[in-house]
């Protein structure tokens, strides 16, 4: 069991990816950290020049991103499919997107389930086809040793192309789903991201988190069959191969085993932006027999190509970032908690930013002040400098560990493609990190995290912590069903 | 678009399984019995480094549950030349990653760095194994984490005392029968004595592995690693773990409630040898053929077709000590444990009697070779590991021979593993059970 927990909070394309920073704030400070200073560092960056995938635009409208590295024999892609994601579900069919790429993989015209994964488990090669229930996406993605990667393509074509969506598979499906549902209410951290999606993007899409059993039962084959039909186009699709396979070699497979994949002719999908957020509360899911209370605090964010990300990126490392001030505070100085942190979303529409935390009960009180304490203080005076300094520098100096998977850097350049970044966007991206000055990163702590927009979201035992709670604000009571509690 | 050439097309994509490549190393001690496994590799510009200890939570005593991690904690809190938490502040700082993990065998300190780290990673490395600031207020400080984390990882969580509940019905033996994470009151009575006494016995450089794999230099990190490390004194050998476990003559059998869970579970553990014995490598195909993603024979019977639970897990796990072979299942909403339990045991019958199909040999050969490679990809991953076979193996060459190892395992001798040890007197069954909480109020 490690020490240092390391929240990933959020689903942050680039927050997730990057490790995140430390600090040594001047007003909340700590005992818990000293720097002695004798410690041989050397004061270099690594310059780390990240390698460019190779890239073509094939006739049927797919875009081709190879990263060839020979290091070690294997490969690995995936294949991003734009409007074929949740986001574009019926809204009495909310799941269907995801339940379509679900049973993509349960049996094609010429091979059963049983018989998909026979193959793919004996050559020890993956294959996943997924969609989540907000974003306008859905990918298909593998992995295989090059000596069966041919074979995997020939699998993944069949899963792609000619999937069954068997009426006795479904039935399955929905009984092993249904179950999870059940299971994930005991999951203190499910509960608070369900509530704390809901309350930051209301009806929007990127406010769902789970589909419920009647989303399941009101969706049938045919709806599945259809929604494959209609949203799985290569019109606007990308196809990304890292590892030990050349352009030429991606070339030659897409064409012999995707030759059938045709130009639909669909246009490309939009998305729109969540609506404002309501007026802050506070949101309590009450949890019997919790020992804990799970906390959430946050709001809305940006797109990813909003002009204050860096700005925000950096900020937020001396927040939340691993040895950031939450951490040095609330469990080094406080020893309220185990680990805290804080991380936020941005993709094609305005994502969310949240620092979460779980406390023991008794400490809900201070450990929430402290929290929402170190979010003013931040609003409220600029960073020091060598606290700046040291969080710029962490998330720049965190690229060469990237360099040892081929995959990782592929998925910077995927984004690339997604969000339409420029084509030197990671070249430049370490100096934009460091001209971030202190009063932007001010200026992006007012801006998001000003005390007008947080929403708090706290799981826990409603017995002993309501009253408290109702001091932060306006409270709604819930059950762990999601149900509201009068 | 781009123009291929022609040539380029008719390149025939790979085929025949190519020969992985070696992981080269050099293995020698210093003269204090540090030792110290060094593997260059220039990949990427980056190294790891794995300080293993050869102690964990099967060293404690009774009355101490806990410590070996609560320890680990401390080796954070700053030393002679390095300040509380600054340990840390500088790994994150210039763009790298560490941890510490704590086990029942051994405790494992980590920093992945850019290559241009390697004198400030060995510094604070050698500083704490040389000069650990040992005071009650850091002390106190992470009891409070470490309870913190209990209560997120056991107390607050589902099934998370059926995990101490399963250890404490299979094992007789002390060392390996108590949780790593220790109870609170044992973690309450810790004190700076302990704390000065165990760091003395077991963080001594001749109770340690140092592994750095990645982009170094093998004569200089080798001469480096003498000027860091070298001048620490050695210390007299730790106590010798008891790893005797008496023989088991007959089923045990456990039922649970549980507040936070919502649907029955069912886990069996039975008594099988440390890693070191050669059965270990026929016991880990058993786990592959019986529950190894969806081709495995528990999907397909149980989950798929019987629609008994959405989920059953089966294998064993690295032991110095006496090991135990789990299966954990959760049953479906209206479905019983019961029949969880005859469905979990026909197969085992099965796989005891009927033939095993070549393809489930093949799938857990390529299993390996895959895991052989993918683990070449990360020098940390690399560095774990080579330090885990030097300290559980004395054998850091094992890395290089798993793969191998698996691929001469035979069906015969994957059916013989499972007659020997999965039999019904050898085997400890914990069932939990969802406690039902009083309807309607949301615990209000």
């Amino acid at each position: 069991m490690p020490p240092f927990v390391f929240i990933a909070a959020v689903l942050g394309v680039l927050a997730a990816a990057l490790p995140q920073a430390p600090a040594a704030p001047a007003q909340p400070s700590t005992t818990q950290m000293v720097l002695k200073k004798k410690a041989p560092v050397s004061n270099d960056v690594l310059k780390v020049k990240l390698p460019r995938p190779q890239e073509a635009d094939l006739p049927n409208g797919l875009h081709l991103m190879v990263l060839e590295d020979h290091r070690l024999p294997q490969v690995t892609f995936t294949l991003i499919i734009p409007g074929a994601g949740g986001y574009f579900d019926p809204a009495d069919k909310i799941g269907l997107a995801s339940y379509t790429a679900s049973l993509m993989r349960e049996g094609t015209k010429t091979r059963t389930s049983p018989q998909i994964s026979e193959a793919l488990e004996t050559m020890a090669a993956s294959l996943a086809v997924t969609s989540s229930l907000s974003g306008p996406t859905a990918s298909v993605s593998g992995s295989a040793l090059t000596e069966s990667f041919d074979k995997l393509m020939d699998l993944t074509a069949d899963v792609l192309l000619n999937p069954l969506f068997d009426p006795a598979e479904w039935d399955r499906f929905k009984t092993r789903t249904k179950a999870g549902l059940i299971q994930q209410r005991t999951n203190p951290g499910f509960l608070a991201t369900e509530m704390f999606n809901r309350a930051v993007f209301g009806s929007h899409p990127a406010g769902r988190v789970s589909p419920t059993a009647a989303n399941l039962d009101a969706i049938s084959p045919e709806a599945l069959v259809e929604f494959h039909r209609t949203h799985y186009a290569p019109d606007h699709a990308a196809l990304a191969f890292a590892g030990d396979i050349s352009l030429a070699d991606a070339r030659r497979l897409v064409d012999a085993k995707l030759g059938a994949w045709k130009k639909t002719g669909t246009p490309q999908t939009a998305v729109a932006d969540p609506p404002p957020m309501s007026t802050p509360k506070v949101y309590l899911v009450a949890r019997p027999g919790s020992v804990q209370t799970t906390l959430y605090v946050g709001a809305q964010s940006m797109t990813r190509t909003d002009p204050d990300y860096a700005a925000l990126t950096v900020v937020n490392r001396v927040l939340g970032g691993t040895m950031g001030r939450l951490f040095r505070h609330l469990r080094e100085e406080k020893g309220y908690t185990y680990g805290i942190g804080s991380g936020f979303s941005a993709t094609l529409y305005r994502g969310s930013w949240n620092s979460s935390t779980s406390v023991r009960t008794e400490v809900t009180e201070p450990a929430l002040t402290d929290l929402l304490a170190e979010l003013a203080e931040l609003r409220d005076t600029p960073v020091p400098e060598n606290e700046l300094a040291d969080a710029k520098r962490a998330i720049v100096g965190s690229f060469a560990r990237d360099l040892e998977s081929p995959q990782q850097v592929l998925g910077y350049y995927i984004d690339n493609w997604l969000y339409g970044l420029s084509s030197d966007y990671w070249d430049t991206y370490p100096a934009r990190i460091m001209g971030v000055t202190a009063a932007q990163a001010q200026a992006a702590a007012q801006k998001y995290w000003g005390p007008g927009r947080l929403q708090i979201v706290a799981v826990g035992d409603a017995t002993k912590i309501t009253d408290l709670l109702r001091k932060k604000g306006t409270l709604e009571l819930y059950d762990a069903d999601g149900n509201p509690v009068k | 678009m781009k123009r291929l050439c022609a040539a380029a097309l008719i390149v025939v994509l790979g085929l025949a399984a190519a020969p992985i490549r070696k992981i080269q190393f050099t293995d020698t001690k210093l003269k204090n019995g540090l030792r110290v496994i060094v593997s260059e590799d220039h990949a990427a510009p980056v190294f790891s480094i794995v300080v293993n200890y050869n102690v964990g939570s099967r060293d404690e005593r009774k009355g101490r549950t806990g410590f070996a991690h609560l320890f680990e904690h401390m080796m954070f809190k700053g030393s002679e030349n390095v300040g509380q938490n600054e340990q840390p502040y500088l790994i994150f700082m210039n763009g790298g990653t560490m941890n510490g993990m704590t086990s029942k065998d051994r405790t494992v300190y980590y920093e992945t760095l850019p290559a241009n780290q390697l004198d400030m990673a060995l510094f604070l490395e050698s500083d704490r194994m040389r000069a650990l600031a040992i005071t009650k207020d850091n002390l106190d400080n992470q009891r409070n984490a470490v309870q913190e984390e209990r209560r997120l990882a056991v107390d607050n969580q589902p099934y998370g005392k059926t995990f101490e509940a399963i250890d404490e019905l299979a094992y007789e033996n002390f060392a390996y029968e108590h949780s790593v994470i220790g109870s609170m009151a044992d973690l309450n009575a810790a004190s700076v004595e302990d704390v000065t006494a165990f760091f003395k016995t077991y963080y001594a450089p001749n109770n340690a592995i140092i592994a750095i794999v990645g982009d170094v230099d093998t004569k200089t990190t080798l001469g480096k690693l003498d000027k860091y490390f070298g001048s620490i004194p050695a210390q007299p050998a730790p106590p010798q773990v008891d790893m005797t476990e008496a023989p088991q003559k007959e089923e045990r059998r456990l039922t649970l409630e549980d507040q936070l869970a919502r649907l029955p579970r069912i886990d069996m553990a039975y008594k099988v040898p440390p890693s070191s014995s050669p059965d270990m490598d026929p016991l880990s195909v058993l786990g592959t053929i019986l529950s190894g993603g969806r081709s495995s024979r528990f999907y397909e019977a149980i989950v798929r077709q019987k629609q008994l639970s959405n989920g059953i897990g089966a294998g064993t796990n690295d032991s110095r000590g006496p090991g135990l072979f789990q299966i954990t299942g959760t049953a479906l909403p209206g479905k019983t444990l019961k029949d969880l339990e005859e469905a979990i045991d026909q197969e085992l019958e099965r796989i005891k009697t009927a033939p095993i199909a070549d393809w489930e040999m093949e799938k857990a050969r390529t299993g390996a070779r895959r895991s052989l490679v993918a683990g070449l990809g990360s020098s940390l991953n690399r560095a774990v590991q080579i330090s885990e076979e030097a300290l559980f193996f004395n054998d850091p060459d094992r890395i290089n021979t798993r793969a191998d190892r698996i691929a001469r395992v035979t069906a015969a001798d994957v059916q013989r593993v499972a007659n020997q040890y999965l039999v019904k007197t050898n085997r400890n069954v914990v069932l939990t059970l969802p406690k039902a909480t009083a309807p309607g109020r949301g615990g209000q």
